[in-house]
């Protein structure tokens, strides 16, 4: 069994701004205090090659940020993943060009997925036969139905050939026979030892599908195990929480949006009941990777400041010639 | 020079990449329009014309520069402009308009200027060779200097992409930005020596101009298709051209790597 991802500690952070400013200031002062929000934190888990991970979790848990982090769309702010192979992510009408149709769309898809126009050119009936949207496909896609632009999205992922799949709630719109089809493909895929992600509401979906499970609840991963195991917990949370009345229903989520609110050091000073006055190792190597960093912004400023002054020499020679 | 030499390396290895998607733009901008590719010289020819009424019969009277027709002169420096301004605009708008559609996949966002410029260019080479007719109707031959037009090519090539990939950054991050480009490139056209002769001016006020990269490029154009020198002989404008160029590249390679990761963010 090879491994296919593997994530550790991974955090991913959104700071909040309160004006459009404040965006610009940061990129200035990186130092200035923003909220911010953790939408992951902590993650930790490994998947092997030919397995199906369903992820679970109420609204607003992090499983989009999750699915973004898998496909790379969005670098996580510490951590490490390690990903091994091409990932392909499916999400309701992803990256598809508006204005183009339905053809221009699955060439410029292709095209940008890096295949030769021979290749795009043998899978695009495969793709059109795949997708079923008729004579819409000469049409363009601002014309589609929200089920036409899954179809055709998950069709143009599906036929470049990923080595993982992340299909986020795609399926959702699409109807039973769409559903049979794509279901036909998820287990083609996973015979042929292709790792799937597979986000969903919908938890008879992800029985049918998945062998392991993702149960992701305000950020953090709550369980991560055999189907059977993870839903029912899952499930009765969800009684649990239905079972609330409105008032500490709003209150649950409220404390749990405070925590995810609290910047990592607050965390870190709970957690720990008194500071260790020795540096430990890892806070050794991190000072020692800022120097470092310290060391190359400081060549970068060099060499523009170098190019710069010679510039200006050039110039002024100009004028005395 | 390591980002720069990354930014380069990216561009290379995608090489294919890179022709074949500028091919697709090319080929896809004029499919809504029903003259198609017409208006890729329907759109210059008029603004030629307009250009020498105003500039060459009007201003000047119908009378030569330096020897040379007006209209020759003009457009020795007018179509690499339309080269110039489209692909400074087109590619400084590029990354913000196609980084959500290439942020649900891994893709070389660096090579989104390139596309815009390659994609741009196949226009010019055609536009360069219309000229090269109206050259031997009117029967002008720059002989030996003509040699150094590959150079300038490259010159123009390189600037391009250098400043494309400054510009896209800050243009993504500061939308603003490119607002201010665009009036700015409308009024670059004005400070080049495209469509008035800016050998009367004062030493002074023309090296002020030639400050501007455009500057050495649009003269070098003229230099090679109109005969006028040698890009050597005036080595200290060429010295200066190509580390404006480089100042250009490092800063556009920092930025752009320092940031490229948080478009997504910046939308």
């Amino acid at each position: 069994m090879a491994l296919k991802v593997q994530f550790e500690n991974v955090s991913k952070k959104y700071v909040l701004y309160k004006k459009r400013s404040d965006k610009l200031l940061e990129i200035f002062f990186p130092k200035k205090k923003n909220e911010s929000f953790y939408a992951l934190r902590n993650i930790s888990f490994s998947v092997n090659e030919g397995e199906t991970i369903g992820v679970v979790g109420i609204n607003g848990s992090g499983k989009s940020t999750l699915s973004n982090l898998l496909s790379q769309v969005v670098p996580q702010t510490s951590g490490d993943i390690k990903i091994n192979g091409e990932t392909s992510l499916i999400a309701i009408s992803v990256g598809l060009n508006n204005n183009l149709n339905g053809l221009e769309n699955i060439e410029l898809k292709c095209l940008m997925h890096g295949l030769t126009k021979e290749e795009i050119k043998k899978i695009t009936p495969d793709i059109i036969e795949f997708a079923d949207i008729g004579k819409f496909i000469t049409q363009p896609v601002k014309n589609y139905s929200s089920g036409m632009k899954s179809r055709l999205g998950f069709a143009i992922s599906v036929h470049t050939n990923p080595d993982i799949l992340v299909v986020d709630e795609a399926l959702s719109v699409g109807d039973q026979t769409f559903y049979d089809k794509c279901l036909k493909k998820i287990n083609e895929f996973k015979e042929q030892g292709k790792t799937i992600f597979f986000i969903s509401h919908s938890l008879t979906q992800i029985r049918s599908v998945c062998n392991k499970v993702m149960w992701i609840h305000f950020g953090e991963l709550k369980q991560f195990g055999g189907t059977r195991v993870v839903l029912e917990k899952y499930k009765e949370f969800v009684k649990w929480f239905n079972g609330l009345t409105d008032e500490e229903k709003k209150q649950y989520k409220l404390d749990m949006l405070a925590n995810q609110a609290k910047d990592e050091y607050a965390l870190m000073n709970e957690k720990s009941e008194y500071n260790q006055p020795l540096y430990s190792l890892e806070q050794r190597t991190k000072r020692r990777e800022r120097k470092k960093e310290r060391r190359k912004t400081f060549k970068l400023y060099f060499q523009v400041g170098i190019l710069s002054m010679l510039s200006l020499f050039l110039a002024i020679l100009m004028f005395y010639t | 020079m390591n980002s720069v030499g990354r930014i380069l390396k990216e561009q290379s290895s995608n090489f294919h990449l890179i022709l074949r998607l500028s091919l697709y733009d090319a080929k896809s901008k004029y499919q809504m329009h029903y003259l198609g590719a017409v208006w890729q010289f329907l759109g210059p020819a008029i603004q030629i014309l307009l250009y020498w009424l105003v500039f060459g019969l009007g201003i000047r009277g119908g009378a030569p520069v330096h020897g040379i027709p007006f209209f020759v002169w003009l457009i020795a420096g007018l179509i690499p402009w339309f080269f110039i301004s489209p692909s400074i605009t087109q590619g400084s708008n590029s990354v913000y308009a196609r980084v959500s559609l290439v942020s649900k996949m891994k893709f070389p966002v660096s090579v989104l200027p390139t596309v815009t410029i390659v994609s741009n260019s196949f226009q010019f080479i055609i536009m360069m060779l219309v000229m090269g007719v109206i050259f031997v109707i009117y029967g002008i031959n720059p002989g030996w200097y003509l040699l150094q037009l590959p150079y300038y090519l490259v010159a123009l090539f390189v600037f391009l992409f250098a400043l494309t990939l400054l510009t896209s950054t800050i243009s993504t991050l500061i939308r603003d930005f490119q607002q201010i480009l665009q009036s700015l490139m409308r009024m670059v056209l004005y400070l080049l020596p495209i469509l008035w002769d800016t050998s009367k001016l004062s030493h002074v006020y023309e090296t002020i101009l030639k400050l501007n990269p455009l500057f050495y490029i649009v003269q070098g154009f003229r230099y090679s298709l109109l005969g006028y020198g040698w890009f050597y002989e005036d080595w200290i404008y060429t010295l200066y051209f190509w580390v404006i160029t480089l100042l250009i590249l490092t800063v556009g390679s920092i930025l752009h790597l320092k940031f490229r990761n948080k478009f997504i963010d910046y939308l």
